[in-house]
């Protein structure tokens, strides 16, 4: 397992340093000085080469990435070019929307998703597993922002239950910054549901026929009991997988949902920070988001091992 | 102790089992016998209540006078691992990999509510034991993928027995493994009817096995039981038309014409070839160690002869076969296949590919779904270098299916619509088409029952005389091989250990290896001779 562990850790760094090689460059290479943006269609020459050069703009490509990352060890994100805000404090004030937001909607999704799934399987062919496919193929088909806007709708405009947008931040205590967060978590959680739980449905169904699941009834299990104690945890690799990848879309992908609600969050800013050539806040969001992927990946690899014990003792 | 009769089953409307009938009394070892598709697994299943969904049954399934047909799905949760336990075929995936074996066998009880979680534990200890697994060199807390497939299959029996059921069921409990491991797991369960005084099922398509080991025997074909009784009674009279043809067809040793192999002008020649597969590095830095697959070895096939290669799995026969392919690079000796080198490091011209062809051991997986067998057979083809024009193409095809039993009209199917030996004469029409010089034939006949096999054999035997191709036979079956080569090889540990013509290594094998293999391989007559000549079961444990 400390063998299994370790080899996980060292692929996750030299993705992390591929990925923030990939990242400074490619968005270097984009079109547009941000300098020439900022100041403007009749800016002189000199002062763009002035700006170039507070802003760090005036050295080459390798320098800048090498200064890029030796600032992002000490915590040291740069300026953004915009804001004139250190980007690590403009960062972190979003992952506090971004990142509780992403938990809140993976959670519903797997609360709703794996006892679904896990009925539908047990059910298979009867009335209850033709309703929950069919109720999953429309959730699949429906876009979050779509199903956003009718949630605004129904519970913000008719019902008045909660805002329809904003967040009023974690000052105002714990539960007005879910209330906050709750349409808009149920807007990115119920499609990413309705995959995994036919996700978790087939997964089962392909445990169900293994030979060790007949194995198991002929002990003298029933068949709740044999999909309950043999099957389920089979089922789980491809469900983990599913959720590893869901999770990293709602961190990142969540950029109409966010715009929906009015949700100050880290995928708001990268679309700002594009649209405003703030390159520095781009590249940095980016690298942030990388991380986040390659730690979930990193997660579920964990989990596969925790899962299943052929992993754990691969040599 | 179980009488069961006029046991009808059917899925869906569509008939299984006819009328079923059969009894197995106390510490007896009853064999059920049959080809694939007899039934003989649903009456098994029927017996356990553990049949697909949309089944019906009819007639009376007693253990000890109670009517298990009548049970509801609860009470024969209580039978199924209490009274009757079952073994399967296939111990490779009859285990969950997530769990224990120790907790595996310990469920048994804990599910019945035997003993609580330390008796269980305590139990799943002693059990294994008894099935040869001792908890010293086996601690509980091993999982299924640390164990070979015979202790796998140790395991199994271990849960199955764990509450000493009255019955025990095992379904072609030896078919997978090798026959040295078969040989061991039938003298376990032997040891363990005697000393439970339990009844063993066992369902087998071999009669070997079964003539070994059973009290009483029964036949069945199409879902019927076509002839039941003592097994010696049986064994010797063969009533029914069918128990004899299934005779023959077990033994069947296939007429082979006047060959004329032409030894002096060899075809294949493989001098001390050498594969090695790299293993895991063990620490980040160290050295690469290696696992040598095969070992310095060399053959030789002449031009018609047919050559076995046996050995058990892991011996590496396959690891030859890829290499005499050319699909592996070797590490050491050299291929020669009819002047031509056979090398993966280099381009293997199209003229020596055609010389030689494979038939695998599954028919089915070697063929894409999604082409009609014209386009299947037609494949090897593009070895060629003036290819067939369609109509020639066509007509090439369809002599090559006439050439192994089947019809021209076959060309238009698709490969679903046939059985399985079906599917080994098209992938053998397949091999024939471009008329090669050699075929290797890696474990083509294993899967198949003792009538198809039978008419395969008969089906090389006659393309050898015809054809004068030379076949490399490989197989862990010696009935067979036996059967159709000149000589054979016998491999182990990656080396080839004896070699000679057939009928001397199978009379008088030199090496202990070959003796125990010979020993191992169940054989009719052999036991039959010794159960006559002591004048009942044999107790070879």
């Amino acid at each position: 397992m400390l063998r299994y562990t370790v080899t996980r850790l060292i692929s996750l760094s030299l993705s992390l340093i591929a990925a923030s090689i990939i990242i400074f460059f490619v968005i270097e290479i984009v079109p547009g000085d941000p300098a020439a943006f900022m100041l403007g269609l009749n800016a002189q020459p000199d002062t763009v080469a002035a700006l170039q050069r507070e802003l760090g703009l005036d050295v080459g490509p390798v320098e800048r990435y090498f200064r890029w990352i030796f600032g992002i060890l000490q915590g040291d994100f740069g300026v953004s070019y915009t804001y004139r805000t250190p980007v690590s404090e403009l960062i972190a004030d979003r992952l506090w929307v971004s990142l509780p937001l992403a938990i809140y909607a993976l959670t519903l999704s797997t609360l709703i998703a794996i006892p679904t799934g896990v009925i539908a399987a047990a059910l298979r062919g009867r009335p209850t597993d033709t309703a929950i496919m069919g109720v999953t193929q429309l959730g699949i088909a429906v876009p979050n922002f779509w199903l956003a806007m009718l949630l605004v709708l129904l519970f913000s405009i008719t019902l008045r239950w909660f805002s329809a947008g904003g967040f009023p931040g974690w000052e105002e205590g714990l539960w007005e910054g879910l209330r906050a967060l709750t349409l808009p978590a149920i807007a990115l959680a119920l499609p990413q549901a309705s995959i995994l739980a036919r996700v978790m449905r087939s997964a089962l169904l392909d445990t169900l026929s293994e030979d060790f699941v007949r194995t198991a009834r002929a002990k003298g299990l029933s068949r709740a009991q044999a999909l309950r104690r043999h099957a389920l945890r089979n089922a789980m690799i491809p469900v983990l997988t599913i959720m590893g990848l869901q999770f990293s879309f709602l961190l990142a992908g969540a950029v109409i949902v966010e715009n929906v609600f009015f949700l100050p969050g880290v995928a708001r800013l990268v679309f700002q920070g594009i649209t405003q050539r703030d390159l520095i806040v781009v590249e940095s969001v980016v690298l942030i988001l990388v991380f986040a992927v390659i730690v979930v990946a990193f997660l579920v690899d964990l989990a596969y091992a925790w899962v299943d014990p052929r992993l754990r003792h691969q040599q | 102790m179980l009488n069961v009769t006029d046991l009808d089953l059917s899925i869906n409307g569509l008939p299984i089992l006819r009328r079923v009938g059969f009894d197995i009394g106390e510490g007896e070892v009853f064999g059920l016998i049959g080809e694939s598709g007899s039934g003989k697994t649903m009456t098994a299943y029927g017996i356990m209540g553990l049949t697909p969904v949309g089944t019906e049954r009819g007639g009376s399934v007693l253990l000890d006078g109670d009517n298990l047909l009548q049970h509801s799905e609860q009470e024969m949760c209580a039978v199924r691992g209490r009274k009757i336990g079952m073994v399967f075929q296939e111990p490779m995936t009859a285990l969950n990999p997530l769990k224990t074996i120790g907790d595996q066998v310990a469920e048994t009880a804990l599910v019945h509510g035997a003993t609580d979680r330390s008796e269980a534990r305590e139990l799943a200890r002693d059990t294994l034991e008894r099935v040869g697994l001792p908890s010293a060199r086996f601690p509980l807390e091993r999982y299924p993928h640390e164990l070979s497939g015979g202790q796998r299959q140790r395991v199994v029996i271990a849960m199955a027995i764990a509450l000493r059921p009255r019955l025990l069921i095992a379904d072609e409990p030896t078919t997978a493994l090798d026959v040295t491991t078969q040989a061991q797991i039938i003298q376990l369960l032997r040891k363990l009817v005697r000393e439970d005084g339990m009844a063993l099922m066992l369902i087998t398509h071999d009669l070997g096995v079964v003539a070994d080991v059973a009290d009483h025997i029964a036949i069945m074909k199409d879902g019927e039981v076509v002839e039941a009784g003592e097994a010696m009674t049986v064994f010797r009279t063969m009533t029914h038309p069918y128990t004899q043809r299934l005779f023959e067809a077990s033994g069947h040793v296939p007429a082979r014409g006047e060959r004329g192999a032409d030894t002096t002008t060899q075809l294949l020649e493989v001098r001390d070839v050498v594969r090695d597969y790299p293993l895991p590095r063990t620490t980040l830095f160290g050295e690469r160690r290696h696992f040598r697959a095969v070992d310095g070895v060399s053959l030789k096939i002449g031009r018609g002869e047919t050559v076995g290669l046996v050995g058990e799995s892991g011996c590496g026969k396959s690891t030859l076969t890829r290499a005499i392919l050319g699909l592996d690079r070797i590490q050491g000796g050299s291929i020669l296949l009819d002047g031509d080198v056979i090398d993966a490091e280099q381009e293997i011209t199209a003229g020596a590919r055609r010389k030689m062809q494979v038939v695998f051991q599954d028919p089915y997986g070697s063929f894409n779904p999604r082409h009609k067998v014209e386009r299947l057979v037609a494949e090897p083809f593009h070895l060629l270098e003036e290819r067939p024009d369609r109509d020639e193409r066509r007509a090439r095809v369809e002599t090559a299916l006439t050439n192994v039993g089947l019809s021209p009209a076959d060309a238009d199917k698709y490969i679903h619509e046939f059985s399985g030996g079906q599917r080994q004469r098209v992938a053998i029409a397949r091999a024939l088409i471009i008329e090669p010089e050699l075929i290797i034939l890696d474990e083509a006949v294993s899967a198949l029952d003792v009538s198809i096999r039978a008419q395969i054999l008969d089906l090389l035997a006659d393309l050898t005389t015809r054809l004068g191709i030379s076949y490399l036979f490989i197989a862990h079956d010696l009935s067979v091989v036996r059967a159709i080569t000149d000589r054979v090889l016998v491999m182990q540990d990656g080396r080839i250990v004896e070699e000679g013509d057939t009928d001397i290594i199978f009379s008088s094998p030199q090496h202990p290896y070959t003796q125990t293999l010979l020993a191992a391989t169940p054989s009719v007559d052999r036991a039959l001779a010794r159960r006559l000549g002591t004048g009942g079961p044999v107790d070879g444990a």
